[in-house]
């Protein structure tokens, strides 16, 4: 053995750990550097996949909340602003939008409902990015044309970022307390996607975040109101503009996923971490799928659906296929402790979608949950406000407040004694049970047929499915806009 | 496309509830005189101890166009007649009283504060306070238009929506922006050097209001401006409101950790300011608050960055978008500054947090401005530099007098006894942010300039070799009894110099703090060094004369288009 190879070794050794401390020596450089490094050749097929389907059912949730009065107030606000470089609002030819105020009005439509889909640990990923990620695209000049792939890749950068983040922090697994998620992972996650739409260098990647961080965090109590679709609005535009401030070269904290006093001000237990190696990437996307809803409200009412409608139909079969609405005593319905969704009467719209009691009771007295359910007139008729009277929730102990582990069970008790009960352990929908193709695409078809002309709906269908093919993405916003396949047949043949 | 982008008169008046807009309707309005008094009714009716400063108010609408009715309890049936007079008025009365159910919250007091106080509850020292506050932000504003960091959120604001321009950017005549995004700019220019008044508990109170009540003043249609005094006590209101905020929490009495505050109750303030202008109702009031508390909170770590002055800029724009957004009938949680268990609202900006109700101003409210008046900055740096740099300035006299010269060389060490605070104890600062934010560099400054003033913070002063030197010589203590507190800190630098010898200078209250407000002399120093980096003196003091006459001043939004 030659003298002092052992030593020259650990020297080498002691030098790449210098090169690599020099590009990440810090959580939010790893971050810059990740957001930057990943590239197209990244995404696997399983993440390609998974982020289509989310990018489908978005669209399809957006264009339905479109007709919603929150998404009609945020339209005439942000009609106040008009620009030369616009963007398009999903559903509407006849007005476009600058961008920030399109990825605004745009994310609101697709939260308008609570109908978008969830992740885990909880937040609604896909609407804080893909409004944002959809009307920049728009804005490039017309000569640099922004290809599907490109456009996928900036999705799966803002929802990866998302899912790091909310590894940061033990108290981010449950359901939260103190703030909304997207409110604070999304707003970065639309910055992380917009800031790799935007080609930005790595220094610029990392001021983005540092500035989106400035943008973040709205407190919880705004969820069940009209405020909570503005979060997913403003995540998307000011992650938006976040990325943009960053491309004019304004400078944020450098490190602001490491301090205490920038992203952990948002938590009580943070512990950044860094992103695996851009070798062979693992996207949390491939680990983890998100849920997707049958029906415009909380996940949390999603287990009670599913519990209360099966218990219906036993009830209903035990008793000559009538349901007994007057021989009900009382319904327990056991869930997880969760404040803001323990609504025994809840009076808007908003509160209907944030209420265990109210799903349970609409689900027992009609079998099952739609859009519908949460028209003013079913939420106020009298058979529902008699039923949610006898209504309990139950908390037991082994009831977590988590989307992976929680239940519901839900136990009729009749005046005679009888009870009956069912339990949901994981809903058609969520991630351990996902939608079939043919029911994401109902799902769809039904929600943009509201909006669009069944040509335009068909197109987005074909669209997304060949999105890593298109060689230009802005055929996805003409069909969004509502312009038939007819009119586009030129675009068309660029698939 | 349609071309009715902002505030024709039509779109005004499609706010709800909004009385003034209602002006602009022909003839004489009855029901924009009467409006404000639905809720009055309601505050009658829910509560009797508010009656008194209703009345009042009843006795005001009264002189124009009611004279018969008499400012006493008895007139109550009478009027609550004439507002059955018209039925549409009748009808959104009605809606207002189920709206506002007497359920008392302190989101409800705040709501009603803002929509109930009067011009004629401003004091003299609140006037005479907040109008030295208005000038020096203005002034503070307009040298703020010739920083790099305003160029960059002007640049952004123009490429991106230059067509709906209504409103003046400071600095820059004849070119004008949307509203909100007037404010954006014009906010990021006020605080883009940290130039800005400070207040106690800390916070930039005026940067946070003053540019979006101008943008909105501007954006208002002619007939229904706000006259100067509904601008000051706009402003008032935005101040107060932020006061009262501060108050919520233990923790917010010392120097931020965790968030910034002007992003916190800066936009909150920005809220109930514009709110206040737009003559919202008590329920837009509160839900205008709701969703100012949603665009609410900036981590303390972009301090001493280019994107702090944003922080100021995006306080006064959001609040004003959620004052806007309520105006058009948007709802948030109404109870936001309520201690909500299991979910919070307001709270999740702090770890100790016990909300206080307002009261409903009567005849009578107390600002708290009356009480604590604010800090004016001599230099653009962050507010506690300002006490380490009058030590410095203190030892470096009794050093002068030692040595006959100001000689480094016989430095040893510089001790700095300063309060812990991690974001403004910066050994090494390498840029102009950073620089503003550091002890340790205003206190070298000072000793070796004899003065810090604009030009301490460029490139090539902050790259000295000589300043390099003395930072090399600095240590800094954090004394037990040096907390970190605007109302308690102090500053001490003492010079160890290799002869053995010590010298020391210490300042418990810098020149422009509130125990010592600077004279009316060095403030319009401030204003004119400030304002005539972008206007001719004439101009300069057509401003200082239209802040100083503000109560008279007949539309209040020839002060921003002046700027």
């Amino acid at each position: 053995m030659v003298p002092g190879f052992d030593q020259s070794a650990h020297l080498i050794q002691e030098l790449r750990k210098a090169v690599g401390m020099f590009y990440v020596d810090t959580v939010t450089g790893n971050f810059a550097n990740v957001i930057h490094g990943l590239n197209a050749n990244h995404l696997t097929d399983q993440v390609i996949q998974r982020s289509k389907r989310m990018i489908l059912d978005t669209l399809g949730v957006g264009l339905l909340g479109t007709s919603t009065e929150v998404y009609h107030k945020v339209k005439q606000y942000s009609k106040i602003y008009s620009s030369d470089i616009s963007s398009t609002i999903w559903g509407h030819l006849d007005f476009r939008l600058p961008p920030l105020y399109a990825a605004f009005v745009n994310g609101v439509a697709v939260h308008s409902m609570d109908f978008d889909d969830t992740w885990h640990p909880a937040t609604h990923p896909s609407g804080a990015v893909l409004p944002a990620v959809i009307a920049l695209s728009e804005a490039f000049p017309q000569k640099k044309k922004i290809s599907g792939l490109d456009l996928l890749l900036a999705f799966n950068v803002g929802i990866e970022v998302q899912g790091r983040l909310l590894r940061f922090s033990n108290e981010a697994r449950n359901i939260p307390k103190r703030f909304h998620p997207p409110t604070v992972v999304g707003t970065m996650g639309s910055a992380a996607a917009c800031a790799k739409l935007l080609a930005l260098d790595q220094a610029k990647c990392k001021n983005a975040l540092a500035i989106a961080a400035s943008y973040a965090g709205a407190p919880l109590a705004n969820a069940a109101t009209q405020m909570k679709p503005l979060h997913i609005g403003n995540a998307a535009k000011h992650g938006l503009e976040a990325a943009c401030l960053a491309s004019q070269d304004l400078q944020g904290n450098k490190q602001i996923l490491d301090m205490e006093s920038g992203m952990g001000a948002f938590y009580t237990d943070y512990s950044p971490q860094s992103l695996p190696t851009l070798q062979s990437y693992a996207w949390l996307l491939d680990q983890q799928d998100v849920a997707i809803k049958r029906f415009p409200a909380h996940l949390g009412t999603h287990w009670v659906a599913d519990a209360a409608s099966s218990a219906r139909r036993k009830l209903v079969e035990s008793s000559d296929h009538v349901l007994p609405l007057d021989k009900i005593e009382k319904v327990i319905v056991k869930v997880p402790e969760v404040k803001y969704v323990n609504r025994p009467n809840p009076n808007s719209e908003h509160e209907a979608r944030h209420s265990f009691q109210f799903v349970a009771c609409s689900a027992l007295l009609d079998g099952s949950m739609s859009v519908q359910s949460f028209a003013s007139e079913n939420i106020h008729r009298p058979a529902l406000r008699e039923l949610l009277c006898k209504t309990q929730l139950e908390h037991p102990a082994d009831n977590k407040p988590s989307f992976e582990s929680l239940y519901c069970e839900v136990t009729v008790v009749l005046r005679d004694g009888n009870t009956i009960s069912d339990r949901c352990d994981t809903f058609y929908g969520h991630w351990r049970k996902p939608l079939e193709k043919e029911d994401l695409e109902k799902k769809f078809q039904s929600n943009a047929s509201e909006v669009l002309p069944p040509e335009a709906t068909e197109g987005i269908i074909e669209t997304v499915y060949n999105l890593e093919k298109v060689k230009d993405c802005s055929i996805l916003s003409m069909f969004l806009s509502g312009q038939s396949a007819r009119a586009l047949s030129e675009k068309l043949r660029l698939l | 496309m349609p071309e009715m982008h902002y505030w024709t008169k039509q779109e005004a008046m499609a706010f709800p509830q909004s009385p003034k807009i209602h002006l602009g309707t022909e003839g004489p309005d009855v029901s924009w005189k009467l409006q404000p008094r639905f809720h009055v009714c309601t505050n009658i009716s829910v509560n009797q101890q508010h009656m008194a400063g209703n009345i009042t108010e009843l006795a005001i609408y009264k002189k124009e166009n009611y004279e018969n009715i008499q400012p006493n309890a008895k007139t109550v049936n009478k009027s609550q007649k004439i507002l059955a007079s018209s039925r549409q008025v009748h009808k959104t009365a009605a809606h207002v009283v189920a709206r506002s159910a007497p359920e008392e919250t302190v989101t409800s007091s705040f709501a009603s504060f803002i929509h109930a106080v009067r011009p004629e509850h401003l004091t003299k020292t609140v006037r005479y306070r907040s109008k030295r506050m208005i000038l020096d932000s203005i002034g503070v504003g307009l040298m703020g238009s010739t920083t790099p960091v305003f160029d960059i959120a002007l640049q952004y604001c123009r490429e991106l929506y230059s067509s709906v321009a209504v409103s003046s950017v400071y600095g820059r005549p004849g070119m004008k922006l949307s509203p909100t995004l007037a404010a954006f700019t014009n906010g990021v220019a006020t605080h883009s050097m940290d130039f800005d008044d400070t207040w106690h508990p800390a916070t930039h109170p005026s940067g946070a209001v003053l540019p979006a009540l101008l943008a909105a003043s501007q954006m208002l249609p002619p007939s229904t401006k706000p006259n100067g005094l509904d601008f000051l006590l706009a402003f008032n209101v935005g101040l107060e409101v932020q006061g009262r905020l501060m108050h919520f929490s233990t923790e917010a009495h010392n120097i931020p950790k965790r968030f910034h505050p002007p992003s916190v109750v800066g936009t909150m303030g920005s809220a109930a300011a514009t709110a206040k202008l737009l003559s919202l109702s008590m329920t837009q009031c509160a839900h205008a608050l709701g969703i100012a508390a949603s665009l609410a909170g900036a981590p303390m770590a972009n301090a001493a960055t280019q994107a702090k002055p944003l922080h100021i800029g995006n306080a006064t724009r959001l609040g004003f978008e959620a004052a806007l957004l309520a105006a058009r009938g948007m709802e948030a949680n109404p109870v936001i500054l309520d201690d909500i268990p299991g979910c919070s609202g307001f709270s999740a900006f702090y770890s100790v947090y016990h909300p206080k109700p307002l009261s409903t101003p009567g005849d009578h409210h107390e600002f708290l401005l009356e009480k604590q008046d604010i800090a004016f900055k001599r230099f653009p740096a962050h507010l506690g530099m300002h006490w380490v740099v009058d030590a410095a300035l203190s030892v470096r006299n009794l050093f002068i007098n030692y040595a006959g010269s100001f000689s480094p060389s016989l430095i040893r060490t510089i001790v700095l006894k300063i309060p812990v605070s991690k974001y403004i104890n910066r050994p090494f600062p390498s840029s102009e942010h950073q620089a503003r934010h550091s002890f340790q560099f205003n206190a070298c400054t000072a000793l070796l300039d004899g003065e810090v003033g604009l030009s301490s913070f460029t490139e090539s002063s902050i790259h000295r070799q000589e300043l390099r030197e003395l930072l090399d010589k600095v240590v800094v203590e954090h004394p037990e009894d040096n907390v970190a507190n605007f109302d308690k800190m102090y500053g001490e630098v003492a010079l160890l110099l290799h002869s053995g010898d010590v010298l020391t200078g210490k300042c418990d209250t810098f020149y422009g703090h509130w125990r010592k407000p600077l004279s009316r002399e060095s403030l319009l120093k401030k204003f004119r060094s400030n304002a005539s980096h972008v206007f001719p003196e004439e101009k300069v003091e057509t401003i200082i004369t239209m802040v100083d006459n503000l109560e008279s001043m007949s539309d209040s939004s020839q002060l921003a288009c002046s700027l």
